[in-house]
């Protein structure tokens, strides 16, 4: 299924250049299963083959994809008032707000290209968090150029060969997300394990 | 062991699963990675031979222009008119309108088009013309 998207959207930008490219990371930025990062390294491919330029395609793909993820901040910005009725009063979300507010930054600028997968929950948890736009704004700008030169840029390198990139990264940033599930656990297991200590410290 | 302790311990379960899993893709990745571009030294090829890498969200005239093949060339072995309509669609699109009944027949007539055309020798017979187009 996901194949067959990314195909189309892979047809499409053969056929109608930059503008449907822009698109495809916009959709990509809200969450629609695009493909995203497959069509920015076969653009990368296709630009060293001749069909694009590279420096218009790397600004318009930029200027989708952070259009695409203030769309995503804007939803947890106005979904705000009901996660905080829902959740507000509750310890864990009131911790784990804390914990973002501190590294926001590094969750927002690694998300855009290294654990792609965590990129929307982390806008709307940003946007949700109550987080300044301007920083966030900083720091996905950043994180998405990151994106856009280094996955364009090994297409790019790569030309032809393209699909190896992708299967190569593909991979790297599940294994990375896999990393991250497990810190999250380990964390999750460090705040019960410290719970019943605090207890007893404060009888 | 408390439901949220079950919670934590499957999340980190799960996790160690999803390493190792994709940690021996990425490790196979990278192996096929090092065989190719960059790391071999060898410049990116201007034109491609591999007909292996045709793919069927491709189009006629970007396969036609890859491969240095005139796109006409390509649309007269599979028996389809050359227009600028069909220019747009992917193999994948013409086989589903022209030859609904014979899967990725377009792929395989391409790649067969594409080769005879490298060989210098004549394209191969083009398939039975196709009576009707399908909407």
């Amino acid at each position: 299924m996901s194949e067959t998207v990314s195909g189309f959207f892979l047809t499409q930008v053969i056929n109608y250049g930059a503008p449907l490219f822009a698109l495809t990371l916009f959709f990509g930025a809200i969450g629609l299963p695009v493909g995203a990062s497959l069509v920015l390294i076969a653009v990368g491919a296709f630009s060293q083959q001749g069909y694009f330029e590279w420096g218009l395609m790397a600004v318009l793909g930029l200027l989708g994809a952070v259009i695409g993820d203030t769309l995503s901040f804007s939803m947890g910005h106005y979904g705000k008032d009901w996660v905080e009725k829902r959740f507000g009063s509750s310890p864990s979300w009131i911790n784990a707000r804390a914990y973002f507010d501190k590294r926001a930054w590094v969750a927002i600028f690694l998300t855009r290209f290294l654990v792609t997968a965590l990129a929307i929950p982390t806008n709307l948890i940003a946007g949700g968090s109550g987080y300044k736009f301007r920083r966030f704004m900083l720091y996905d700008t950043l994180g998405e150029a990151t994106w856009v030169l280094l996955y364009g840029g090994l297409g790019y390198a790569f030309g032809t060969q393209w699909e190896v990139v992708y299967e190569f990264i593909g991979n790297f940033g599940r294994f990375l997300l896999g990393a991250v599930i497990v810190g999250a656990g380990i964390w999750l297991a460090r705040s019960q394990l410290g719970k019943p200590r605090q207890v007893e410290q404060s009888t | 062991m408390t439901k949220q302790r079950l919670l934590t311990a499957g999340l980190i379960l799960i996790g160690i699963l999803v390493i190792v899993f994709f940690g021996i893709n990425t490790i196979h990745a990278l192996k096929r990675l090092r065989g190719h571009g960059p790391f071999n030294g060898k410049p990116p090829v201007a034109n491609q031979t591999d007909v292996e890498l045709v793919r069927d969200w491709m189009t006629i005239p970007y396969i036609a222009d890859t491969y240095d093949v005139p796109p006409e060339a390509l649309f007269f072995s599979l028996g389809i008119p050359f227009e600028k309509q069909n220019g747009r669609k992917s193999l994948k699109q013409l086989n589903d309108e022209y030859f609904p009944d014979q899967p990725d027949i377009v792929l395989l007539q391409v790649k067969d088009a594409i080769k005879a055309f490298q060989t210098q020798a004549p394209p191969p017979p083009s398939l039975p013309p196709a009576p009707t187009k399908i909407p």
